[in-house]
């Protein structure tokens, strides 16, 4: 039921120190569950999203394994339980 | 109507009227069941096609089937009336439960959910509400919410219903669209169609009505109400109402669809995380919109006191700040502070008693402006990037290039030149920004075209004798002044040469890479460009030609000597193609008649296999007596000359790559010059590198070998 998300370090200043945010509701969409997490924790949004919404180019967002990249975006559905995971690209010199 | 038999259906009593129509109790003859019966006012503004448009999306509507979301049971014409048959919902409606200071905030997410969940499904057919508002949401005594009124839904994508559509956006009459008016989104008023987002807005105000007992928007008249709605921001909802919801409710009010939710399941999952963060969380979400501040930690601070003087060094990873006094031959430093981030801009603001830093981050997360007032202890945060282009202009942020704080005597304004090119404005000493649409919105700037390092607006020259008019140095877009305020902009580069195109003397597309303004003589502008430096003597009309004696005129920075309006400092590098100091010989070059010859200033320079970069903002003047200039390299160094660029030494080196330097000094509170020297004054596009000079104190700690010469010219 419950949806998780992985939350990496330099975003926890704005989930009160969670590593791990739980949200116990099932949100239909990967947009849907950030949307639900952005609205307890708003610092979140503009780390991960531009102001136009896209997700930023050196971020990358997991659900489970898959990167949402190839799974339809912020589209993606979202199975029971499932995992997401905040990451920054490996990149920058 | 009482007593009469419609279809199958006996007439009981009368329980409501709306705009459309009349709602009646009745019997359902046949199924023995209470129904609601809509009978729609033959006057109600549908034509006959209308009609039966209503008819048919009212039939649509009718598969709606959802738990919040009144179900039609039958739609049918008699007698050339039209009449809903629907569930009867027993309950009260929202616009009298809120009655005039609204339902707790507890009850506001519990309803708002079940509304967004109800506006969902009907979103997921392809159908519009179009008229969602308090008084058509029906609250049942066990808190079960049931949205009425699908029946003048609009499927979405078709245009059936623009008939009506058009009728109600367009009509001056609030009579006819009474009770709908203060849900009407801008959109709608503008004349464009409906869309789901348009339910959205209209959901904003019903959670708004629910949570405060009024609307946000009203007024004596319609035009009153309309202006509201096109033009004002509603007045902020403070507690109880949890800041989380009030964020919600913003978003959902956004005037541009685009910024608003774009889905109502969004909305909905909003609405159930702070309903489910509310109860179960024990930390409850952060006040969203308050201006977070970051205490950083594990980091070794400058332990500035007044009288001190300050670099502020921005670099590829991270921001220093470096802490001497009047005599700057020793250095404290501080930082690095944002690791890991790229700190393109630094400035100083010591308007109106303040001591403020400000610094431009940008790394994976985005680009922030932050700023510190106790010289980097703490810094801001903002939970939401406070410098963002509106939905509309379709880019977003990707650099801050510039911060510019405005004229001494307009203590609130400050402006950021941004990548891609852009300016944005603050009349608010920085809590709110806003961009400038005069600028954005030539039509020159689809053909501006990107530098190697990127699109970027990253030079603000303001006159100061003049609030009108300023200028902006664009790569490679040009030279554009206004001077009207920022409302209308001209490009201003006749006489400068664009090597890189064609046509070598294009009205506009120069790769400009530096301006500098003296304050006293604000119709003299000195210009570093891609290839060739420029002066113009008449307020940027025409530039003529002064690389006379320059190895190269090619080069980024460019600064006016502080006191003297005829000196000006600049690097040269060889070529665009080896962005190095010409022959590896490090050299600033100087001239002391405006231009007409240069000399090169290198004593205590590295003059052999010297092969550094210094970009355009990391040369710096402070305005001591004799001047000090500054400046950093790519290769991390930071030298300094304490008697106008006669001799130098190095203040630091080991440094990250340098992107900016900014010089600060710490005076008194007013932000006014010493009483022993010389008022500050402005080298170059922002005051915020020229602080006045006053000195007291002695630095303790050196942490640098920063050795520049002592001796005095």
């Amino acid at each position: 039921m419950p949806v998780t998300f992985h939350i990496p370090g330099a975003l926890r200043e704005f989930t009160a120190g969670r590593r791990t945010v739980e949200l116990a509701m099932s949100p239909a969409t990967l947009a849907d569950a950030l949307s639900a997490l952005y609205a307890l924790y708003p610092g979140v949004r503009d780390r991960v999203v531009t102001e136009q919404g896209q997700v930023r180019e050196h971020i990358n967002l997991f659900v489970g394994d898959e990167n949402i990249r190839y799974t339809g975006g912020l589209a993606t559905p979202l199975p029971p339980n499932s995992e997401i995971s905040i990451v920054p690209a490996v990149s920058g010199g | 109507m009482i007593g009469q038999v419609v279809g199958h259906y006996r007439v009981t009593e009368k329980i409501g009227e709306g705009g459309m129509g009349v709602v009646y109790r009745a019997f359902d003859e046949v199924l023995h069941r209470d129904v609601a019966l809509k009978v729609v006012k033959k006057d109600a503004g549908l034509d006959p096609a209308a009609s039966q448009n209503l008819l048919n999306e009212a039939r649509a509507s009718s598969s709606l089937a959802h738990p919040n979301i009144c179900t039609i049971y039958e739609v049918a014409e008699t007698d050339g009336e039209l009449y809903i048959v629907m569930e009867l919902v027993e309950g009260k409606t929202l616009r009298a439960l809120r009655g005039d200071v609204g339902v707790p905030p507890e009850s506001v997410l519990r309803y708002g959910t079940q509304i967004a969940a109800a506006l969902c499904r009907a979103h997921d057919r392809g159908i519009i509400h179009r008229d969602l508002k308090s008084a058509n949401v029906v609250v049942t005594s066990s808190g079960l919410v049931k949205v009425l009124d699908f029946g003048l839904a609009k499927r979405a994508g078709s245009t059936i219903l623009e008939g009506p559509t058009t009728t109600f956006a367009s009509t001056q009459d609030v009579s006819t669209i009474s009770g709908t008016l203060h849900y009407m989104a801008p959109e709608i008023l503008r004349g464009e169609p409906a869309d789901s987002r348009s339910d959205l807005w209209a959901l904003g105000i019903v959670l708004y009505e629910a949570a405060c007992g009024k609307l946000p928007f009203s007024g004596r008249t319609g035009f009153e109400i309309s202006s509201g709605i096109m033009r004002e921001l509603p007045a902020t909802l403070g507690p109880p109402v949890p800041p989380s919801l009030w964020a919600v409710i913003q978003r959902c009010l956004a005037k541009e669809p685009a910024e608003r939710y774009q889905r109502a399941s969004e909305v909905q999952a909003a609405l159930e995380a702070i309903q489910w963060g509310a109860t179960i969380s024990a930390n409850p979400a952060p006040d969203s919109g308050a201006m977070q501040t970051t205490v950083v930690h594990g980091v070794k601070h400058a332990r500035i006191k007044r009288g001190d003087f300050v670099l502020l060094v921005g670099t590829t990873k991270g921001a220093f700040i470096l802490r001497s006094n009047a005599q700057r031959t020793r250095w404290e430093v501080g930082g690095p502070y944002f690791h890991g981030n790229v700190v393109y801009a630094m400035a100083y603001d010591n308007r109106a008693g303040r001591r403020r830093i400000w610094a431009s981050t940008c790394n994976y997360w985005g680009t922030l402006l932050r700023f510190s007032d106790d010289f980097g202890k703490s810094w801001t945060n903002p939970q939401e990037s406070p410098i963002r282009f509106p939905a509309d202009a379709g880019v977003s942020l990707k650099n801050i290039w510039q911060i510019t704080p405005g004229r001494a005597d307009e203590p609130n304004v400050l402006y950021c030149g941004v990548e891609p090119a852009a300016l944005f404005e603050s009349r608010d000493a920085g809590e709110t920004w806003s961009l400038v649409r005069g600028l954005f919105d030539h039509p020159h700037r689809p053909r501006w075209l990107p530098g190697n390092g990127g699109l970027a607006l990253h030079t603000v020259v303001l006159d100061p004798s003049n609030h009108q008019r300023m200028y902006v140095a664009i790569s490679s877009g040009g030279v554009y002044r206004t001077t009207d305020g920022g409302l209308t902009w001209t490009a201003q580069n006749r006489g400068i040469r664009a090597m890189f195109l064609p046509n070598k003397n294009p009205e506009f597309g120069q790769c400009v890479h530096k301006i500098a303004m003296h304050p006293s003589h604000p119709e003299r502008l000195f210009l570093q460009n891609h290839w060739g430096l420029y002066r113009s003597d008449d307020y940027g009309e025409n530039w003529k030609d002064i690389a006379n004696g320059v190895p190269s005129d090619f080069g980024f920075a460019m600064i006016i000597h502080p006191r003297i309006p005829e000196h000006v400092y600049i690097i040269p590098v060889e070529s665009d193609q080896f962005r190095c100091s010409c022959d590896g010989r490090l050299r600033v070059y100087r001239t002391r008649n405006g231009g007409g010859s240069w000399e090169p200033l290198m004593r205590g320079l590295p003059q052999k296999l010297a092969y550094e970069t210094v970009l355009r903002d990391c040369l710096v003047a402070d305005s001591f007596d004799p001047v000090g200039i500054y400046f950093g390299t790519r290769s991390g160094q930071l030298f300094g000359s304490r008697d106008e660029g006669r001799t130098w030494g190095k203040v630091l080196d080991g440094l990250p790559s340098i992107t900016c330097v900014r010089t600060a000094y710490v005076d008194g509170s007013s932000g006014e010059a010493g009483p022993t020297l010389t008022r500050p004054v402005s080298t170059n596009s922002s005051p915020d590198k020229s602080p006045s000079s006053r000195s007291r104190s002695q630095s303790k700690k050196s942490r640098s070998s920063a050795k520049p010469p002592t001796k005095r010219r």
